[in-house]
């Protein structure tokens, strides 16, 4: 993160740069050129320094083209690797670069090409043919001019050299008459000066015209005088002055001879006015320079075919640097788009775009910063709703598992309905007390669970409910899997914090074991009272019966007295027999316990049976590891001959009695079972069973099963009855290892 | 006394190349002299520019250098003249400037004449044999150049990129034993 970060701050800055650079050089090319405009015109004294400094100059200029050219060309090869990769915004980036260099492009030609055009035809025009033409023709009247006044020079000294030749004037002694002649042929041919020449170079005579000062005429040396060429007969040298411009036009003496031969030199000088001077100069001038400047004609359009090509460059590289930098401006906010849309895409709303700009693009950029803050903002207030949730949820799951636990511990059995009677909770201990099995049950109506009186019994409480039952408290008698059962259930309505109604429940004691235990106290409490208030008159009552035998016995010696006596105390002894037992039940002798084996006393009171009971076959089976156990052993065995001897009676002397002895580790609870397969035992007397004074003997006290189940009870386990399919009982006692 | 020991050119020259020729050494009583002549200096575009009136300047370039045992050699004279040749258009001739003659300018309406004072540099003075010294080595070295061609409306600036028509000889070396 922290990496990429860096190279995009290292791209802004190279970016930053590049710009920078390019910017300069656009800056420093405009300089110089107006730097080189401007020194241009300083003119032909221009010295080799600044020569060279313009050459520098423009080597620079150029090289400064040169990398604005490479610059671009770099530019657009990166586009091209863009592009060819398929990099993201490279085809925005190069529409637009081609669009700029297009619109670019066209201007630039046409005007590139109209500008050639325009210089071709204007050099054409500076250099057409009436100009040149009028500029010869001045030329060739300047000449002719020159060469008029030559040969009017030529003939006057030709006209006075011949005289004199002819006259011998150039003898030392005729020097005045070759004065005055030359005044006469001065005058006479309209010359300005006259001058004669000796061959060593010395002036023989001058005559001037009178305005002319002799000044002007320097001595000619022997140079000037024999410089003839040798197919002409003259030499004229010229001589500018103030007043104008001499042609000074020497000959020899004779005329035409070489000028080694020759004997003398006559110079004929004729002026020519200052302005004809001047304008045969600016003739000359005039020509010149037209002439050199058709020289320059093809340089000169190269040059400017080169500047033109250079403008043209300069303008499309700009155009084309200008489009990267149109096209960088946009492409890149789009790029960071994407790229921001691709993260918070992916999940990451802290992206922020960083890039400013003052466009449109900056409100959208702001905007969509915004808006990614507030994404971040609205997620992070999600994300605490969530944990919010989250903890509620625990703390609901924590709080429901609570609620399990409670329910799976509880020893009630609980069972739950919602409003249209559908079952939706049935905890472990209702499993168990009911002998059902939740899934058979859950998610049912309980109209298709229940049968018979219990379904009249539950609608009846629906109903009441629908009423405005709140609570109630039913007690249930039943039998689960054959045992009888004893319930107390309690119904509930449940009402939400709206008060409104979310279903019921009912909760279920199973009283069976209190009922049973309330019931055997009863029953104590009345056999000790019968015990006491029936106990205390039978020995007066008996003794009495024995002193009325003892008595009157002989006296009377009735047979009705005697029997009489004797069946009163015979049946006090019965009646004792039975206040006895009835003490015996109500208090049992104290126990004493001591460390056996249960197997022990089963197979002590089976030896019992063995005898006279051939058809009755009594089975024991004993499982491995059955403990020792703290037990009475009398009143164990006690125990264990009541049981057999109702198996007996219910087999009717002939059947199987099993004895199962078994030892649960977990529950470590030693379990033995007695089963017969007998005549069985109703659901109604199974209720009723371990009540003292109910038995299906005709001859039975009904204390036995009351008396096995207070040994039971001493020895802390519990006996219940259960059919024994297919037919018969099974006692069932449990005993605490 | 000068005997001339060795002659390098220092490249070999094409036709239409300038290149000096007959370059020699000589002394009077007092000073030490070279000839020498430039051959090809006139090329066309320089004939044609010189007979439209172009004031066309060739320099030469004369140094003597001391060579010896130490690793530079030691410049003790530096000559630089200058010859000048202009067209008269209206008067048919040619005038030649030559400031290191000490003379007038030159005129003559033959073109050849013209070429022929311009490219040769005759009697010219190097330095005084009294600063040379006996038995020591020297070496001469002479360039010639043309000027760069002053144009009219200083066109010269402005057609800067064009190849002109200039040229610049090489150096020519010679050594000598004095």
């Amino acid at each position: 993160m922290i990496e990429k970060q860096e190279n995009s701050a290292q791209r802004r800055s190279r970016r930053k740069r590049e710009g920078l650079l390019i910017l300069v050089i656009l800056i420093i090319v405009g300089g110089l050129t107006v730097v080189e405009t401007r020194i241009a015109p300083f003119g032909k004294d221009f010295s080799l320094s600044s020569t060279v400094l313009m050459f520098i100059l423009i080597n620079i200029n150029l090289l400064l083209l040169l990398s604005l050219f490479l610059l671009v060309f770099r530019n657009l090869a990166k586009l091209y690797y863009e592009k060819k990769n398929n990099i993201l915004g490279s085809k925005l980036k190069t529409r637009l670069v081609t669009a700029f260099i297009f619109l670019a492009l066209l201007p630039t030609t046409v005007l590139f090409f109209f500008s050639i055009q325009f210089i071709s035809t204007s050099i054409a025009f500076w250099f057409n043919a009436p100009v040149e033409q009028t500029l010869n023709s001045s030329l060739t009247v300047g000449q002719k001019l020159y060469e008029y006044i030559e040969a009017q020079n030529e003939f006057s000294a030709k006209r006075a050299a011949f005289q004199i030749d002819s006259r011998k004037l150039l003898q030392p002694e005729n020097r005045k008459k070759l004065t005055r002649y030359a005044q006469v042929v001065q005058r006479a041919f309209n010359r300005n000066g006259i001058e004669v020449y000796t061959p060593d170079a010395k002036r023989a005579c001058l005559s001037l015209a009178n305005e002319l000062e002799p000044l002007y005429f320097g001595l000619l040396t022997t140079t000037d005088l024999t410089k003839i060429p040798s197919a002409k007969v003259s030499n004229t040298i010229y001589q500018t002055i103030e007043e104008g411009e001499f042609l000074r036009t020497i000959s020899t003496i004779p005329f035409g001879v070489e000028p080694s031969k020759a004997e003398g030199f006559i110079v004929v000088t004729t002026l020519i006015s200052p302005d004809l001077s001047e304008n045969l100069r600016a003739i000359l001038k005039g020509v010149e320079e037209y002439q050199q400047l058709k020289l320059t004609k093809r340089p000169a359009q190269i040059s400017y075919y080169i500047a033109l090509s250079i403008v043209a460059l300069l303008v499309i590289f700009c155009a084309i640097w200008f489009g990267f930098q149109m096209a960088k401006s946009i492409t890149i906010p789009i790029m960071k788009f994407a790229e921001g849309t691709q993260r918070i895409a992916d999940g990451d709303l802290n992206y922020q775009i960083d890039f400013q700009t003052d466009d449109e693009l900056g409100t959208l950029i702001k905007s969509f910063n915004s808006m990614t803050r507030q994404l971040a903002a609205g997620r992070e207030q999600i994300a605490l709703t969530g944990e919010m949730l989250k903890e509620q949820n625990t703390e609901l799951e924590k709080s429901r598992q609570y609620i399990e636990v409670v329910l799976k511990h509880i020893s009630a059995g609980v069972v739950s309905i919602d409003n249209a009677g559908i079952i939706t909770t049935i905890n472990k201990a209702a499993e168990s007390m009911l002998g059902i099995n939740s899934l058979n049950i859950l998610d049912k109506n309980f109209r298709q669970v229940l049968r018979g009186d219990y379904l009249q019994m539950a609608n009846k409480i629906y109903e009441q409910a629908v009423q405005g039952l709140k609570n109630a408290q039913i007690p249930i008698s039943t039998s689960i899997s054959g045992a009888p059962k004893h319930f107390s259930l309690h119904y509930s309505t449940l009402k939400d914090d709206t008060d409104h109604t979310m279903g019921a429940v009912l909760v279920f004691d199973d009283v069976t074991e209190l009922e049973k235990a309330q019931r055997m106290v009863a029953w104590r409490e009345v056999a000790r009272r019968i015990a006491h208030e029936v106990k205390n008159p039978l020995t007066p009552i008996k003794l009495s019966a024995q002193r009325l035998k003892r008595k009157y016995g002989r006296q009377i010696n009735d047979e009705i007295f005697n029997g009489c006596a004797d069946t009163i105390v015979e049946h006090v002894d019965l009646i004792r027999n039975l206040v006895n037992q009835f003490s015996t039940f109500a208090k049992f002798p104290d126990t004493n316990f001591s460390k056996d084996r249960i197997e022990n006393v089963i197979l002590e009171t089976i030896v019992l049976y063995r005898e006279g009971l051939e058809r009755v076959d009594i089975q024991s089976n004993f499982g491995e590891d059955i403990p020792f156990l703290k037990l009475d052993h009398q009143q164990m065995k006690q125990a264990f001959i009541n049981l057999i001897d109702n198996a007996v009676y219910a087999v009717n002397k002939e059947g199987i009695i099993v004895i199962d002895v078994s030892y649960d580790p977990i529950l470590k609870i030693v379990r033995i079972e007695i089963a017969d397969n007998g005549k069985g035992i109703s659901d109604k007397e199974k209720t009723k069973l371990f009540e003292p004074y109910f038995s299906t003997k005709k001859s039975g006290m009904g204390l036995g099963l009351a008396i096995v189940n207070s040994i039971i009870s001493n020895h802390n386990g519990v006996i219940r009855v259960q059919d024994n399919p297919p037919r018969g009982a099974k006692f069932i006692i449990e005993l605490p290892a | 006394m000068v005997w001339v020991t060795l002659l390098v050119p220092m490249s070999t020259f094409a036709d239409n190349t300038a290149n000096l020729v007959n370059i020699k050494l000589a002394n009077t009583r007092d000073d030490l002299l070279t000839y020498f002549e430039v051959k090809n200096a006139f090329t066309d575009k320089i004939n044609q520019a010189v007979q439209n009136g172009v004031p066309t300047t060739f320099s030469f370039y004369v140094s003597l250098y001391k060579t010896g045992n130490t690793f530079f050699d030691k410049e003790i004279a530096d000559v630089q003249i200058k010859s000048t040749v202009k067209y008269n258009s209206l008067k048919e001739e040619f005038s030649i400037l030559r400031p290191w003659k000490d003379e007038k300018p030159v005129v003559t309406k033959s073109f050849e004449e013209a070429k022929s004072w311009m490219t040769e540099v005759d009697n010219l003075k190097v330095i005084p044999l009294k600063d040379l010294i006996k038995g020591d080595k020297y070496q001469i070295r002479i360039k010639a150049e043309l000027d760069k061609v002053t144009l009219p409306l200083s066109l010269h600036y402005v057609l800067f990129f064009v190849s002109f028509w200039d040229f610049e000889t090489d150096w020519y070396v010679i050594n000598f034993t004095y």
